[in-house]
């Protein structure tokens, strides 16, 4: 069974993200913050991650470059509902989801979703990661 | 009081002349008067003498007849008015004295004395070992009359001179204060106009002279100092109204980023709460067993959702820098174009539209589709302007020159007829959610992603509107070819490391 981790510090988005999810029959983990699931036992093993940008604490970006610096077998999906706020050393001179994305892409991250998204637009982006094998590691 | 320095020179010499004269005569009078009155003393002391000697040899004691004639001798020569001999056995006196007239008590000392105009003097006459006395009166009048004429000579040349010294008073005063006129004359057109020649006077007076290039300098430091402090002054100005419109321009930067960051917080946590709606919502509609009223209910949500999430897309464009809209040279005329196919349609029949396209209009860097957007929106904001929906709407393009490099921009206007706007809205337009509109109407975005449109561009926005008969929004957009080709020379994104 794939193994999902999702990385957002809001509760109801963790909430409906793992139920939709879980309908496609795969093991969904959350955490509500980059660093602790950084540090948790399903980073190391999950093969899709879906994580948000904004956070307190550690933000999606610097969350994408560590995770992706340990691993580059992984799937990683960045999600972002916009904002002003700096991410990874980066302020966008606007407020734009966009520029959030654009930052995740550069930081590592397979895909980018701007919230709010539907079950359509979400499934679109998943079902042919966990379908796919996971790319060989580098080394 | 002011005096002329020349009338007061001749006044102060008049005046000390006046002063003087007087003394002058009179002393001068005494002098004249003393020798006249010296010279007829002089005379009658030696007529009488001469008398008196002729008595005393002339053998006519004894002989009243001689001796009345002798006595009558000194008043027919010349000025005696009286004659008398006294002595022993001898008092007489002579025939021709003025009637009643006697020798005074006492003799005259000096000229004038008495108060009887005669100068009576006693000679003494020795004859024949007896003493007599020769008393003879002179008249005094004649000598008088003589110092009279004499003095009234004295005033005609005193006259003269005090004439002379007035004039030469006068003449002193203008030689001193001609060429200081001339001066004072000079020192008011140089005050009048600064560029008129120089101050230079030849004048024999050489304190003048010297006042006329000292002034002359003055000036000229006067002149350099004053073209100084002007220059000072303008460049002051200059920037205080640089910094003043900096000023106005961060101030009002300022306020919408503020309100860019509120609105982008806001849209941050819409954003979020929207997910679990719309992806619950979904999952809700899949189950099979649902009953249909909650089905119905269940895409109303939805529906809700996807209105929310369009309304909080709108607010993230109203500032957006166009960070991924890479500006190109797009003609602003085909983007209006574009914009009018897609406005058109939704505007009522009372509405008169008119547009108006000059030919020559270069290039300008922008979005097309965010061009579009701009002029979608303000000709959204001049229809809802109309009040019930009737007036007429304007869209102008034209070339226009642009303060800079080759100096070509395009102005795009669009103008209603409508409602226009007071001073206070006009500060305000722009700002997020700020609306005149009713509550459903509008959601006061339109104009703030205008703004986030047209300085993304580089391209200013003016209005100009007056209540009651409707506003106009100019745009001016540099021309494509102020800024370097698209390519290789567009700035470069900010590094996101």
């Amino acid at each position: 069974m794939k193994k999902i981790l999702i990385v957002d510090d809001e509760p109801f988005v963790r909430e409906a993200l793992k139920r939709v999810l879980e309908s496609s029959s795969v093991e969904v983990e959350e955490v509500d913050n980059a660093q602790a699931a950084l540090d948790c036992v399903a980073a190391a093993s999950a093969d899709l991650v879906i994580v948000d940008i904004i956070m307190p604490g550690m933000d999606g970006v610097q969350f994408i470059r560590a995770l992706r610096a340990r691993r580059a077998d992984v799937r990683i999906v960045a999600i972002s509902g916009g904002g002003n706020f700096a991410v990874g050393g980066y302020r966008p001179d606007a407020i734009s989801t966009q520029a959030y994305l654009a930052a995740a892409s550069n930081a590592g991250a397979d895909a980018v979703l701007a919230k709010p998204f539907d079950i359509g637009e979400l499934e679109a982006i998943v079902q042919p990661m966990l379908a796919a094998p996971a790319p060989a590691p580098l080394n | 009081m002011k005096l002329r320095l020349s009338v007061l020179l001749a006044t102060i010499t008049m005046v000390t002349c006046v002063a003087v004269l007087p003394f002058i005569y009179r002393d001068m009078g005494a002098v004249v008067a003393r020798s006249h009155e010296q010279l007829f003393i002089e005379n009658s002391r030696t007529m009488a003498r001469l008398l008196a000697q002729q008595f005393e040899v002339g053998e006519v004691f004894g002989k009243p007849k001689l001796m009345g004639n002798l006595l009558d001798t000194a008043i027919l020569n010349g000025d005696g008015r009286y004659a008398e001999l006294i002595g022993p056995g001898v008092s007489m006196r002579s025939e021709l004295n003025a009637a009643g007239l006697g020798f005074p008590e006492r003799e005259d000392l000096g000229f004038g004395m008495g108060g009887d105009k005669l100068y009576f003097i006693k000679t003494p006459v020795s004859h024949g070992g007896q003493e007599y006395e020769l008393r003879v009166g002179f008249d005094e009048a004649p000598t008088q009359q003589v110092v009279a004429v004499a003095r009234r000579a004295l005033l005609w040349p005193l006259g003269l001179y005090l004439g002379l010294l007035t004039l030469a008073g006068l003449g002193l005063g203008y030689l001193v204060t001609h060429p200081l006129r001339r001066l004072q004359r000079l020192a008011r057109q140089v005050a009048d106009d600064p560029d008129s020649q120089s101050l230079r006077l030849d004048t024999p007076v050489e304190e003048v002279a010297e006042l006329a290039i000292d002034l002359q300098r003055m000036r000229e430091a006067l002149v350099a100092a004053s073209v100084h402090l002007r220059a000072q002054i303008s460049a002051r100005e200059a920037a205080e109204q640089g910094r003043a419109m900096l000023e106005r321009r961060l101030q009002h930067r300022e306020r919408l980023e503020t309100v860019g960051t509120l609105a982008g917080g806001i849209a941050h946590e819409i954003n979020n709460a929207l997910v679990p709606i719309t992806l619950l919502t979904e999952l809700a509609l899949r189950e099979a067993a649902l009953p249909e009223r909650s089905r119905g209910d269940l895409q109303t949500v939805l529906a809700a959702a996807r209105q929310a999430r369009a309304l909080v897309q709108k607010i993230l464009t109203f500032s957006r820098s166009l960070d991924d809209a890479l500006p190109v040279p797009v003609d602003l005329d085909e983007a209006v174009q574009d914009a009018l196919k897609l406005f058109r349609p939704l505007i009522s029949r009372g509405v008169i539209f008119g547009v108006e396209v000059m030919p020559g209009c270069p290039q300008v860097m922008a979005d097309r589709a965010l061009l579009v957007q701009l002029v979608m929106n303000l000709c959204t904001n001049a229809y809802q302007s109309l009040p019930h929906g009737e007036g007429a709407i304007t869209v102008r393009v034209e070339p226009v020159p642009w303060q800079g490099a080759d100096g070509m921009g395009v102005l795009l206007e669009v103008s209603d007829t409508g409602q226009g706007m007071d001073e206070a809205t006009m500060a305000r337009v722009f700002e997020p959610f700020y609306t005149t509109r009713q509550v459903g109407e509008g959601t006061g975005l339109g104009l703030s992603v205008v703004h986030g449109i047209v300085q993304g561009f580089g391209a200013h926005i003016e209005i100009e509107s007056r209540v009651g008969h409707g506003s106009t929004f100019r745009v001016l957009f540099p021309a494509a070819t102020l800024k370097a080709g698209p390519g290789a020379e567009l700035p470069a994104k900010e590094p996101v490391e």
